[in-house]
């Protein structure tokens, strides 16, 4: 440690921690991919993202919205790399940049492009050469310069000055900077973080997921947000066979489910009287496909007070004995609904890989069994048969059952920042 | 915090209702931290304050890498918390080196280049510093250390940041952060490890795998609710609080100046940036200890920096490690301004610092 250091008295220029340097502010310059190739409906799938780009900014900071042809610009108040990073989450996004944009003037849009270069150069070890490139796309064609031109004009501007550290490189440059030269502004920018893609969410209507614990049936919801949906959820409890912990693992699901879909509701449905009544006078092995059919049943009842328009499941064929064609031909019998199966044609390691990146795998291995476990037969049907299943259900009381559960059925709300 | 002592007291690890319950709390907590320091809930550790929280990063990452180097860098103006256990490394074969600061005070980088080797294991460094109040450039010095000590872990001790600076342990690019409870006007005897990533951490406590296993015991469950609401009200006020806090320091400033009470320390300012709520300065005339008494008699609580009659092993190292001697030591006296401090009080305690001042200058 040093001991000489000389000691300011107190001063003006001592500045807080709240104020920072004369920086040009950041915004998210967002892409979205499909949704550029709506037609005449485009305006809506528009105005639907601007409006979920807001409910997702909401509790951490105050945006504002801009919708420009084929971009979306948002202006945060405060921390624009966390509004980036939440950005990533919102479907219909096909990438997000944080960019500061300048006037429409050749030597600032070089000066910032130095600038925001420096800055990305930051984070790299100072003896490494980057391979480098101007990118611009110009919007504006009123603008003084075509791209290539702006592209030299920048690069020459660039290069000098950092001329140890970066060489040109044209095709997969580690470092791009990006214009964007738009009808006010040029928007300067050196990273494009993925987003999602797909659509935004409540564009493709509502539907209803059955939500089990485990590990696909989250991934299967977030893959019909993906495409769209807003998308409420179902479970069922056998208490007291099973305990609190394994609803409290669904209620972890849909929370963080709502990263991508902010507010949602979940409907836990009690299913002991209907797995009691099953064991008690069906036969054993067909007890899986009953209780099912019997979700599906509670479920599309649901599903239409709520105006969903389909069920969502996380079923894939052949990967356990429910689920061969022959069952879920049985199982889908008992849905007065279309039965949406996003997963269904996946390796059980793709649905894994997923459920890492959308963020529930850890949840869903937790260990706390699901209502499918209670009363588990030896040797579960594997070719079901729907007649074997209609004579089944004639043993107990079908309706009394089902009015009973729907009774009982509570309702969470779930908020992303509860 | 009440109704968790006194309704619901079961243990969270218990798979009844009421201990799903008071997991739900536990959760609950998790995310309003993990939310204000963008983190994943289930990388927040919960400890008993921040001290456990900087001796179970500092142990935990040095000795989860020990295959890789034996190399730590310490802040030079760190807290005991980290600066100890540090120490305490060095008799397990570690080779620990200190930080340093450049002539102005304010951490010298190119000195921390200079210093991180391949064999670095852990670097850590305080974000903002109790005494004096500067703003230490964390994101440039992980930067450095990224660049040279690929196996190194980056801990923070956030402490005195919380609530005051936007704190995000992936924008910062750091390994851990800890912040504690009573800084933020939350309970005593809470605090938090917050961890980036899952990257190997050997426990300090170990015991019935609560924590992820990094921290066993059964957790304090009233005062974790308390933590968590702490956290999540200082994040939301933070940019209010900090606009009101410097308006105030602005005025406390001014008046120190004016009245001549003492030379304030402004370590590495204008380069580093200061907390709006903390200042030292090295008082005219007698030690502070004295002046304190005086102050508190008054109704006013300041802090010295070192007790009067203490020898120089038992004052506070921090205060030579920024050049200061002996006397000038035993004069420092450290004034802060609290969420509920009041534009009146600050201009009646510059008052009673004015008063104290000629009334010391005549006796002492």
């Amino acid at each position: 440690m040093r001991s000489e250091v000389n000691l300011q008295t107190s001063s003006d220029s001592a500045s807080s921690a709240s104020s920072s340097a004369e920086e040009r502010p950041y915004l998210v310059l967002i892409r979205y991919g499909e949704l550029a190739l709506k037609g005449k409906n485009r305006g809506f799938f528009e105005r639907k993202l601007a409006s979920n780009i807001r409910s997702a900014c909401e509790g951490l900071s105050k945006v504002r919205v801009e919708l420009r042809r084929g971009r979306i610009m948002v202006w945060p108040e405060q921390k624009p790399e966390r509004v980036a990073k939440r950005l990533q989450d919102v479907m219909g996004i096909q990438s997000v940049s944080l960019a500061r944009g300048v006037p429409l003037d050749p030597e600032l849009i070089a000066e910032e492009g130095l600038r925001s270069v420096q800055e990305a150069l930051e984070g790299c070890p100072a003896d490494e050469i980057q391979s480098f490139r101007v990118a611009t796309r110009r919007g504006n064609k009123n603008f003084q310069m075509t791209s290539s031109e702006l592209d030299c004009y920048v690069a020459d501007r660039v290069l000098p000055e950092l001329e140890k550290r970066l060489k040109v490189q044209l095709k997969g440059a580690d470092l791009v900077l990006g214009i964007e030269v738009r009808e006010k502004n040029a928007f300067i920018f050196t990273k494009r973080l993925p987003g999602p893609g797909g659509l935004p969410v409540g564009t493709l209507g509502h539907v209803l997921c059955l939500l089990s614990g485990g590990i696909d049936s989250p991934v299967a919801a977030w893959m019909a947000m993906k495409r769209g949906c807003r998308v409420s959820y179902v479970t069922y409890h056998s208490s007291p066979y099973l305990g609190d912990a394994s609803r409290k693992k669904v209620v972890d699901l849909v929370r963080i489910l709502a990263q991508y879909q902010p507010t949602s509701q979940l409907f836990v449905v009690p299913f002991t009287k209907c797995q009691e009544a099953i064991r008690d006078f069906a036969p054993e092995r067909y007890r899986t496909v009953l209780y099912r059919r019997m979700m599906q049943r509670i479920a599309t009842r649901l599903a239409r007070r709520n105006r969903c328009g389909a069920l969502v499941t996380g079923e894939s064929l052949g990967q356990v004995a429910s689920q061969t064609l022959e069952n879920i031909t049985c199982i889908e019998d008992a849905s007065g609904l279309p039965v949406i199966r996003p997963l269904i044609a996946m390796d059980k390691q793709e649905s894994v890989n997923l459920a890492q990146r959308i963020g529930t795998y850890d949840t869903s291995i937790e260990p706390a069994p699901d209502c499918c476990t209670v009363f588990q037969p030896e040797k579960p049907i594997i070719y079901g048969r729907i007649e074997e299943c209609l004579e089944a259900e004639t043993t107990f009381d079908l309706d009394e059952l089902l009015t009973e559960a729907l009774r009982g059925t509570e309702r969470i709300k779930v908020r992303l920042d509860d | 915090m009440e109704g968790w002592w006194r309704e619901n007291y079961a243990n969270p690890s218990s798979r009844h209702a009421a201990g799903v319950a008071a997991s739900e709390a536990l959760d609950k907590a998790r995310r309003q931290i993990a939310r204000a320091t963008g983190a994943q809930p289930g990388r927040v550790i919960f400890t008993s304050g921040a001290t456990e929280a900087n001796n179970l990063a500092v142990f935990g990452h040095a000795r989860a890498r020990r295959g890789h180097g034996r190399h730590v860098l310490v802040g030079p103006l760190d807290h005991p918390s980290t600066r100890m256990p540090a120490m305490q490394l060095i008799e397990e074969g570690f080779e620990v080196e200190d930080l340093c600061l450049d002539s102005n005070g304010a951490l010298d980088l190119e000195d921390a280049q200079a210093r991180v080797r391949p064999d670095t294991v852990l670097v850590t460094q305080m974000f903002a510093n109790n005494e004096f109040g500067c703003v230490f450039p964390i994101r440039e010095l992980t930067k450095i250390v990224r660049r040279s000590a690929p196996h190194a872990a980056v801990h923070v001790d956030a402490v005195q940041a919380l609530g005051k600076v936007e704190l995000d342990v992936e924008l910062l690019g750091v390994d851990s952060i800890s912040i504690s409870g009573h800084k933020i006007n939350g309970p005593k005897g809470a605090g938090a490890l917050i961890r980036a990533n899952d990257d190997p951490m050997q426990a300090l406590i170990h015991g019935g795998g609560q924590e992820g296993g990094l921290r066993g015991g059964t957790q304090d469950v009233p005062s974790i609710c308390g933590l968590g609401l702490a956290v999540k009200l200082a994040e939301e006020e933070r940019e209010d609080s900090t606009a009101r806090m410097s308006e105030l320091m602005r005025t406390l400033r001014a008046g120190v100046r004016e009245r001549k009470i003492g030379r304030i320390i402004d370590l590495g300012a204008p380069k580093q940036e200061m907390l709006p709520n903390i200042i030292s300065v090295i008082i005219e005339g007698p030690p502070a200890e004295v002046f304190l008494h005086h102050l508190d008699a008054r109704g006013l609580a300041a802090s010295a920096g070192s007790a009067c009659q203490s020898s120089k092993k038992s004052m506070n190292p921090a205060l030579f490690a920024i050049g200061l001697n002996e006397e000038e030591a035993r004069r420092v006296l450290r004034l802060s301004i609290g969420k509920v401090t009041s534009l009146e009080e600050v201009q009646r305690s510059i008052q009673l610092l004015d008063e104290v001042r000629s009334e010391l200058a005549n006796i002492v």
